[in-house]
């Protein structure tokens, strides 16, 4: 890819993520040769089914998962480059959040000992110092300072995701990645906290790393969306250009599988239904990882493993037939000129 | 497959066991299914009482696909564990009537209701992997169905069960028979659990969101699936979801729960061109989809009151920005046409619904 590296906050560079199945016969390729860059200030979202490696890599991403191969740049640096005590200051940046707000929060812990916790670690200031700014940053996520007190039985789902918003700015991060942070949330919940995080965003100067499956969320929050199919990038691009004009098969029908609250005479678009599953990535498909899929499979796709190329700038599709320069997107007749 | 082979249930029940072929003939217009009134559920822990629900009522008609709605504890789920006396009996108390085919669901003696779990009306859950038992095959667990209810042999309940299983697009459905649980995926569960549910061709399935745990793929084709079965077999749906955009997709009627009360019902499309409920309209307009892209999202300030602390007037009062004096009154619920709306003030307000200002325009 074209960007300036320099200037990203991380970049990813071929990056490839092994494990071995439970028999350790087979290798899962969770992620298998992704290639992006992340720039200061923006929300990059990945959207894309369970088993499309987006978790993993989001992990890769802070260096809770060592690539198998490939390299993670944090800034232009790779921490594992790094002596174990710098790796440990410098990944302070680089903070995650998950999905479920019960999982991460110890529920023997008190809500301000929760938040505090990664201050303690850091071993800054005195307890004092660390107890004002935890709560100075629980008040700052929407809580009464009274809720310090309390435990996490005690408070709602979208309270303890605040929760685990107010913890990873303790140690005022530059990029949060965003595990599917509001997936367990009601939808008038939902509204609040990704409020919360583009608040947040703004005063903190943060870069996101929204990671989801839910397509309406990541078209909102995100300057950029990857969509991520069996450990690759099927496409990238600007959110407004990839949510209005897909260019690839597989990201027009996770946009038109998405259910539409409109009455039934003004919902528009045909659904383009996938048939099957998403294969196992332990033997991905050979050429197009997505042609068992994909309704408008040639020969070709089965063959030849398409190029990341840029359709149109800053518009990059891994698809033998998505549109060429001008954008517009693969339709059946397109695919016929092609195999002709 | 076995000799049974292709045989369809209702011939199959009628031919091969003594048990009538009951069920009525779906196209009875006009005709309630399931009516339900005055719908209360409480549960008494130590001394304390805590009303879940209060006054629920609705009617499901033979064939239609209604939709409730609500945010987390607003009593959605136990209202339709309530219909199957599925409640544990020893903390539960639920009142009020729920007739089914001339029969009162509350308060039925299990002996009559195991004539009805599963026969008249079946229930599907969101995780699968819970609801479905890890240690018997997926086979044993339809064919316990069929053979409850119908008294089939192994080798019919079998021929029936992989009948069901291809009739709900299970790919190799002979093996996936003798499959465990753990071996299958998450779609494919669902849609065993689907099979298992619809094998006996119930009046009213009870789905309780049955597509939330699932990929938007995925759950297209689970959408499609229970839609097309519907249409099929006749059977109503009571689509129990948060999730706006499938109960426009799959229901005919919406039905907002709030707090325990029922706040709106509506055919689906007036209630999202036109809730009347500010409740209803807070929910469609929290959506990402109506803001432009980065901009604020609107949402419902507050939080659902808990039941130990209801308010005794309109129980949205406190999140409600058209609140007025009178609110502080209880609400009771006011039709017009085929529209049931528990606002003292719906005359008085416009609301939005799910259309964008220019899609509402047009």
């Amino acid at each position: 890819m074209s960007e300036a590296p320099a200037a990203a906050i991380v970049t990813v560079e071929d990056l490839r993520i092994r494990f071995p199945t439970q028999d350790r016969r087979e290798t899962v390729k969770a992620v298998d040769g992704i290639s992006f860059s992340v720039l200061p200030g923006e929300t990059f979202g990945i959207i894309g089914e369970s088993g499309s490696g987006k978790s993993t890599l989001g992990r890769a991403v802070v260096c809770l998962l060592k690539p198998s191969a490939g390299r993670i740049l944090h800034g232009g640096t790779d921490p594992y480059s790094l002596s174990a005590r710098e790796l440990r200051l410098r990944r302070r940046a680089f903070q995650i959040i998950f999905q479920d707000p019960n999982a991460a929060l110890n529920p023997r812990m008190s809500v301000l000992d929760s938040v505090r916790e990664p201050l303690d670690i850091v071993g800054e200031g005195s307890r004092a110092a660390r107890d004002r700014i935890a709560l100075e940053l629980i008040e700052r996520v929407g809580l009464r300072p009274e809720f310090a007190a309390r435990y996490p039985h005690e408070l709602s789902g979208g309270q303890k995701q605040r929760i685990n918003i107010a913890r990873v700015l303790t140690v005022r991060p530059r990029l949060i990645v965003c595990d599917e942070v509001v997936a367990a949330l009601d939808v008038s919940i939902r509204a609040d906290i990704l409020n919360l995080f583009a608040d947040l965003q703004r005063e903190f100067g943060l870069t996101y790393l929204f990671i989801t499956h839910d397509l309406g969320v990541v078209s909102h929050v995100s300057s950029r969306i990857a969509v991520m199919y069996l450990g690759r990038f099927m496409e990238l691009g600007p959110a407004e250009d990839l949510a209005d004009r897909p260019l690839h098969p597989y990201t027009q029908a996770l946009l038109s599988a998405e259910p539409v609250p409109l009455p039934s005479a003004m919902r528009t678009g045909k659904r383009v239904i996938l048939q099957g599953e998403i294969p196992s990535p332990t033997n991905p498909p050979s050429g197009c990882r997505f042609r068992t899929r994909c309704p408008f499979a040639q020969a070709v796709c089965a063959s030849d493993e398409p190029a990341w190329r840029e359709a149109a700038p800053g518009r990059f599709v891994a698809c033998h037939f998505a549109g060429d320069v001008t954008g517009h997107p693969i339709n059946a007749t397109q695919t016929e000129e092609a195999t002709a | 497959m076995r000799s049974t082979g292709n045989v369809r249930l209702d011939e199959w029940t009628r031919t091969n066991d003594g048990l009538p072929n009951d069920a009525p003939p779906v196209t009875d217009d006009g005709a309630v299914l399931l009516d339900v009134r005055g719908l209360g559920i409480a549960f008494t822990g130590g001394a304390a009482r805590v009303q879940a629900t209060h006054d629920v009522s609705f009617a499901v008609r033979p064939g239609e696909r209604l939709g409730i709605v609500g945010e987390s504890g607003c009593g959605k789920t136990i209202t339709g564990l309530a219909l199957l006396g599925l409640l544990p009996a020893a903390t539960s108390h639920v009142v009020g009537e729920a007739m089914f085919e001339g029969q009162n669901l509350v308060g039925l003696p299990l002996s009559r209701m195991r004539h009805v779990r599963g026969r008249k009306i079946s229930m599907i859950f969101q995780e699968p992997m819970s609801a479905l038992d890890p240690v018997f095959t997926i086979g044993q667990q339809i064919g316990e169905t069929i053979r409850a209810h119908f008294g089939a042999s192994r080798r019919q309940a079998r021929a029936r069960a992989i009948e069901a299983l291809a009739s709900v697009g299970i790919p190799s459905p002979a093996r996936v028979h003798d499959s465990y649980p753990h071996q299958l995926s998450g779609g494919m569960r669902q849609r065993a659990m689907i099979a298992i549910a619809l094998v006996c061709e119930p009046r009213l399935l009870i789905a309780d969101e049955p597509t939330t745990a699932l990929d938007v793929t995925i759950q297209a084709q689970i959408i499609d699936l229970l839609l097309d079965l519907s249409a099929k077999s006749g059977t109503a749906l009571l689509f129990i979801t948060h999730d706006l955009g499938v109960i426009a997709e799959t229901c005919t009627r919406m039905l907002t729960m709030y707090a325990g009360e029922v706040v709106e019902d509506a055919p689906v499309d007036s209630a999202l061109v036109q809730p009347r409920h500010p409740y209803t309209s807070g929910l469609l307009r929290s959506l990402p989809r109506l803001s432009a892209r980065g901009a604020v999202l609107p949402s419902i300030a507050g939080r659902v009151p808990t039941p130990s602390d209801m308010p005794s007037g309109c129980r949205f009062a406190e999140r409600c920005v058209h609140r007025r004096a009178e609110c502080a009154a209880a609400q009771t619920i006011v039709q017009f046409g085929e529209h049931r709306v528990r606002c003292g003030r719906h005359d008085a307000l416009v609301l939005p619904g799910a259309l964008t200002d220019r899609e509402a325009a047009a």
